[in-house]
């Protein structure tokens, strides 16, 4: 009893406990800030890292596989799968205005089924938007203003196609990743506005162009190959940009584009086929007679085999979004084996097929982010063992200074671990008080971040987050109740800690020297 | 006074049974490398109800022999072939009890003053009275708060504190604080009273008037104190003076009855 009212009389009659509240304050929210920000920027990058690939692919790589549309129905009819895609990834070689080439991985997809798996329409850049960017005060993101052409670039983006007034049809087109051309410049406020390019004229003047990619045309090269996998010619083919996309990730934004299906299928000679069958002996100079005239006609060719269009990778997504992918790898390379079961020896083995997660496909950037939070966290963490080493402190001369309380306490019979408890609590008390505020202060914070940098970028020209450099456009702003109770405790268990040796000197001191300190 | 030699074997003189029996005590302080005797085997006996007073110049080894009494520390072991010293309350030996019941017998049976009064100085008068019931009854305190602030508040009225109750120490002047050092003493009913010096820091007129509480306390509850001092004024106030010198009783001097 008497050590709460010590510990309250204490904790309100002194500047030393407030000082070190503070310190718990100040260390519990740098950890909990940085934990937060930190493990907000892995989980976007986690985030954006599935955007493009689904939870789980099946990869035969270079060739392909045939009948995949049957491997999608067969995923598509199980309980863990929500839906599956068809996919061709290729490297190629991308002829940009201005006369640049860049080495690209090519996606060729299907628009809508690759949306369905992959979220691919929200990645769609040239769209209108719901509401302005956050950061975009002024209001210069091009697609705040009011067109059709947002709209029509959004479809023509998701469907992989656009109109072509030549032929008057429908063509395959293609969709850029946002940082791919190099002419998008990205801005302070988040998105991008197309850059200006300086073009020297015949009369040895210059003008200034600027590059809108959403509604320019690229050359695609590719390297196709025959069904054993040599390469056997370079296709090229002049390709519509639809529009451009943003995953998220510098990486594939740089050196991604995707384009339709069909026409990726055709370059690289994986679409349907028909061909002779080399069971059936064929003489293309054999004569037949006409059973209507009777008259000698060339022999018809024998029943032609049909060849089934080939896709080097199947893109499934699980229903749950939080379940964990290797149970859906596991079910999918059962579901793989009675696929290929049925088409023996049409398409490659289990043992040949790779199927791997979207974690396993993103295994070294995630794991670096994780190390560097880690890292960083362990610093800080570190850092706030001063706040152990403060409340010891403090608490060592708050004993010394309650040297003769301590005397009193033990001539009215209080025990000796009796007395370590009025400072165990008091240190108990500042870890509680300091941790709640130190949660309370992150909390406040990391929800304002955004406008605490905002106002810090124009009121003191500083801007640590720049989204030119860290690619999201707001610093992730969301405090996860399990880390900041972890944290918390954390605070408490090191203050009360940091008294626990001065308790125990207090505690085992002589009450006679006690009394007789000076 | 009479000049006496030390007697070890006093209590066998006596008919009655001491409350308190002080024998043989030794004591040195180990002050770095420097050993300082203060006790050279002491000895007393108090009846129950006697008010007596340990007279003696600085450093004769009076206020250690009150913390022995008091069990806040513990007498030195004999010499080989020197008679074991020992502190006995009531029958009980006080230097060969557990840490726990030393602690329950400095909070139930014994209640110190000290010259310095030793006040908590974030606690108010109440509080600084109360705190010795808080220790003393632990978690249970709950079920004793009403009758131990009744009695804290009773005690600091006899001594003419009832409007000072939510003062704080630095609030109050020297005897004021030591009346309140008193009340804290007696909180408890201790039956031993040990008084350090309860005069010492201050004025005449004031120690005078904390002589006269004791005075009155006694006369209500016929208390058991001893008081240790180094002035002969106020070890005249008690029943029997025991005068201290280098560590042992030289004298004891008892006050004809009234």
């Amino acid at each position: 009893m008497y050590q709460l009212l010590l510990t309250r009389k204490y904790l309100t009659s002194k500047i030393m406990p407030l000082l070190a509240s503070i310190a718990v304050v100040l260390c519990t929210a740098m950890v909990l800030i940085t934990w937060s920000v930190m493990g907000g920027f892995l989980k976007n990058l986690v985030k954006s890292g599935r955007t493009m690939i689904g939870d789980v692919a099946i990869v035969w790589p270079n060739v392909g596989f045939p009948h995949y549309d049957e491997l999608i129905s067969m995923l598509e009819a199980d309980p863990m799968i929500e839906a599956a895609c068809p996919m061709i990834e290729s490297y190629g070689l991308v002829h940009l205005p201005g006369d640049r080439n860049e080495l690209v991985v090519v996606k060729g997809v299907d628009g809508p089924s690759f949306d369905r798996v992959t979220g691919f329409a929200d990645t769609l850049y040239w769209k209108p938007l719901a509401k302005p960017l956050k950061k975009d005060k002024q209001q210069q993101d091009w697609r705040n203003r009011q067109h059709p052409l947002w709209e029509q670039k959004q479809k023509d983006g998701l469907a992989l196609e656009e109109y072509d007034p030549a032929t008057d049809r429908m063509v395959g087109a293609a969709v850029m990743g946002i940082e791919v051309s190099g002419y998008n410049i990205r801005e302070v406020w988040g998105g991008y506005t197309p850059g200006i390019v300086i073009v020297p004229q015949p009369d040895g003047t210059t003008r200034d162009v600027q590059v809108l990619m959403f509604d320019d045309t690229v050359t695609l090269n590719l390297l196709a190959m025959d069904g054993s996998g040599h390469s056997v010619e370079t296709k090229t083919r002049k390709l519509p940009v639809a529009n451009e996309f943003q995953s998220g990730l510098y990486d594939i934004d740089k050196q991604t584009m995707i384009v339709n299906l069909a026409v990726i299928q055709d370059m690289l000679n994986m679409d349907e086929a028909r061909r002779l069958d080399p069971t059936i002996p064929y003489d293309p100079f054999a004569i037949a007679t006409d059973p209507v005239t009777g008259r000698e006609i060339p022999a018809p060719p024998p029943p032609m085999l049909i060849e089934p269009a080939r896709a080097t990778t199947v893109l499934v997504r699980g229903v749950d979004a939080e379940a964990d992918p290797r149970i859906l790898a596991e079910r999918c390379r059962t579901i793989y084996k009675a696929f290929a079961a049925a088409h023996d020896k049409q398409v490659p083995p289990i043992g040949s097929i790779r199927v791997s997660t979207w974690e396993d496909q993103n295994r070294t950037l995630i794991s670096a982010v994780k190390k560097e939070t880690g890292l960083v966290l362990f610093i800080f963490s570190f850092i706030s063992l001063t706040a152990v080493i403060l409340v010891l402190a403090i608490f060592w001369s708050m004993v010394s200074e309650k040297t003769k309380d301590v005397g009193v306490l033990r001539s009215i019979g209080a025990g000796r671990l009796s007395v370590a408890m009025v400072w165990i609590n008091y240190g108990l008390a500042i870890g509680l008080i300091g941790s709640l505020l130190g949660g309370a202060l992150a909390y406040a914070i990391v929800l304002n971040i955004n406008p605490i940098h905002d106002w810090m970028g124009e009121a003191l020209n500083i801007t640590i987050w720049d989204p030119r450099v860290y690619y999201f456009v707001e610093i992730p702003n969301e405090v996860e109740p399990d880390k900041a109770v972890i944290v918390m405790l954390g605070g408490i268990l090191s203050s009360t800690i940091g008294a626990i040796i001065p308790a125990l000197r207090a505690a085992y001191l002589s009450p006679v020297k006690a009394l007789r300190f000076e | 006074m009479n000049r006496v030699q030390p007697q070890p074997n006093r209590r066998r003189q006596r008919p009655t049974m001491a409350l308190l029996e002080v024998q043989h005590l030794r004591k040195t302080y180990r002050l770095g490398r420097v050993e300082v005797p203060v006790l050279h085997g002491a000895s007393l006996a108090v009846e129950e109800g006697e008010f007596v007073a340990i007279l003696g110049a600085s450093g004769s080894g009076k206020s250690t022999m009150l913390h022995l009494i008091g069990g806040l520390d513990r007498p030195d072991r004999a010499p080989k072939g020197e008679p074991d010293a020992s502190v006995m309350f009531d029958g009980h030996a006080i230097g060969s009890m557990a840490a726990r019941e030393l602690d329950r017998y400095r909070a139930g049976t014994v209640g110190f003053v000290f010259q310095f009064y030793h006040l908590l100085p974030e606690l108010n008068v109440l509080q600084n009275v109360m705190i010795a019931g808080m220790v003393r009854h632990g978690l249970a305190f709950a079920s004793h708060r009403g009758e131990s602030r009744a009695r804290a508040e009773s005690l600091l009225g006899a001594f003419g504190l009832g409007s000072r109750l939510r003062h704080r120490p630095a609030e109050l002047s020297g005897g004021e604080r030591q009346r309140v050092a008193i009340a804290r003493a007696l909180i408890n009913e201790p039956r031993l009273l040990l008084a350090d010096e309860p005069t010492g820091n201050l004025d005449r007129k004031t120690g005078d008037a904390i002589l006269d509480t004791l005075a009155q306390i006694r006369e209500r509850t016929r208390q058991t104190v001893v008081m240790v001092t180094h002035d002969a004024h106020v070890a005249a106030r008690a029943d029997r003076i025991v005068k201290l010198e280098d560590g042992r009783v030289v004298a004891e001097h008892s006050k004809p009855l009234a």
